[in-house]
């Protein structure tokens, strides 16, 4: 896709710093990572190809030792919601940084992060109770891919013998307006579905929905929830 | 902050029972300005004086539901001197977002850090800037 290396900034988490490092090393992005514990950090610093700063990351000064003015993402993980504000700001206004992501503890708080320039907050304890909740709601999807910043969901629903679209045609199911069936697998088959196809015991579907009419389209499909 | 009689009384917030805190509140409680001061740590209650006419309260600053629970929305000045920079931008961020009109004013120890405000209705206050005005004064009184 992209020739030229992209470059990403992550902060402020020494877990879930190393295996989201690791990920974006693979699909071949150049990594920094600063984090303020020096033990830590020589652990990090052993992983190939990974550059590493120790400091305060929310000081300016250390965002610019870690070229903060090339980055093309910084995502920022630390346990305090403020300090990933402020570094997501800093990164956003003062460097330029094209797309900044925050994690936040408070869900009370996402508006506020948006509002400040945030291009994409991921709240902890939301995206883990919706996991869950698909979990236990949804035994029938069998992928989920967020995608949108966490906003849309793309679905596969197998269509099993009792579900209410059974038989239907696209358009007499009424599905919420932020949903669509972007694809029909029907076995070797993959139909770009029309109002009029119809819905077959077996079909996979490829939903694609907000999070929020997620919930309502794949009730209108299935019949349970 | 301005003193009128006329004006609806005067009502002071800060977020942070530091040293400096603790002055301000002191100083204001003298003044018979209403004032109440919030501290995670109900010890850091200690430094204000034991003539402090003023409220205290205990909770996380960077909570909104403690500051409404402080009656933020009818404070005529909000002061954020608590030891991290970060947390005195976030709360005078959030206090600006939900529409909170009255004076703010915040301590940064780091000047640099305040690129974050796009504009310039919050006061900043950093320690260094005025350390450095005031010892350069006094070098330039000393070399006339």
């Amino acid at each position: 896709m992209m020739k030229r290396a992209k470059r990403a900034l992550i902060i402020g988490s020494f877990n879930r710093g190393r295996v989201l490092a690791s990920a974006l090393m693979k699909s071949g992005y150049k990594v920094t990572i600063i984090y303020n514990q020096l033990e830590k950090c020589k652990i990090l610093s052993e992983i190939e190809g990974l550059t590493v700063i120790h400091g305060d990351e929310s000081k300016p000064y250390i965002l610019e030792d870690a070229d903060a003015y090339n980055a093309d993402l910084v995502v920022a993980l630390s346990q305090k919601d403020e300090d990933n504000l402020i570094i997501s700001e800093l990164c956003k206004k003062k460097f330029n940084v094209k797309k900044t992501i925050a994690v936040l503890n408070d869900p009370c708080k996402t508006e506020l992060f948006y509002k400040m320039g945030v291009d994409s907050v991921v709240c902890d304890v939301n995206a883990i109770t919706n996991l869950i909740e698909q979990q236990v709601l949804y035994d029938g999807i069998v992928k989920n891919i967020p995608t949108g910043d966490g906003r849309i969901n793309i679905s596969e629903l197998p269509i099993l013998s009792g579900y209410t679209s059974v038989g239907k045609k696209l358009w007499e199911m009424r599905l919420p307006k932020e949903a669509i069936i972007a694809c029909i697998i029907r076995g070797e088959q993959i139909i770009i579905p029309r109002g009029d196809s119809r819905i077959e015991i077996g079909d996979k579907l490829i939903v694609i929905a907000t999070v929020q009419d997620e919930m309502a389209a794949i009730k209108e499909l299935t019949g349970t929830l | 902050m301005k003193s009128n009689g006329s004006k609806s009384k005067e009502y002071v917030v800060i977020v942070g029972c530091g040293r400096l805190g603790a002055m301000i509140a002191n100083e204001l409680s003298d003044k018979s300005v209403d004032v109440l001061i919030i501290d995670r740590d109900k010890n850091a209650f200690r430094k204000l004086s034991p003539s402090f006419g003023g409220l205290s309260m205990t909770g996380d600053g960077a909570d909104y539901k403690v500051l409404k629970e402080a009656n933020i929305e009818h404070a005529t000045s909000v002061i954020m001197v608590t030891n991290n920079d970060n947390v005195n931008i976030l709360i005078s961020q959030m206090l600006r977002e939900k529409g909170i009109n009255g004076e703010i004013i915040i301590r940064l120890y780091d000047p640099e850090r305040r690129a974050v405000f796009d504009t310039a209705d919050v006061d900043i206050i950093s320690p260094l800037l005025l350390s450095f005005d005031m010892i350069k004064q006094k070098m330039n009184e000393a070399i006339k």
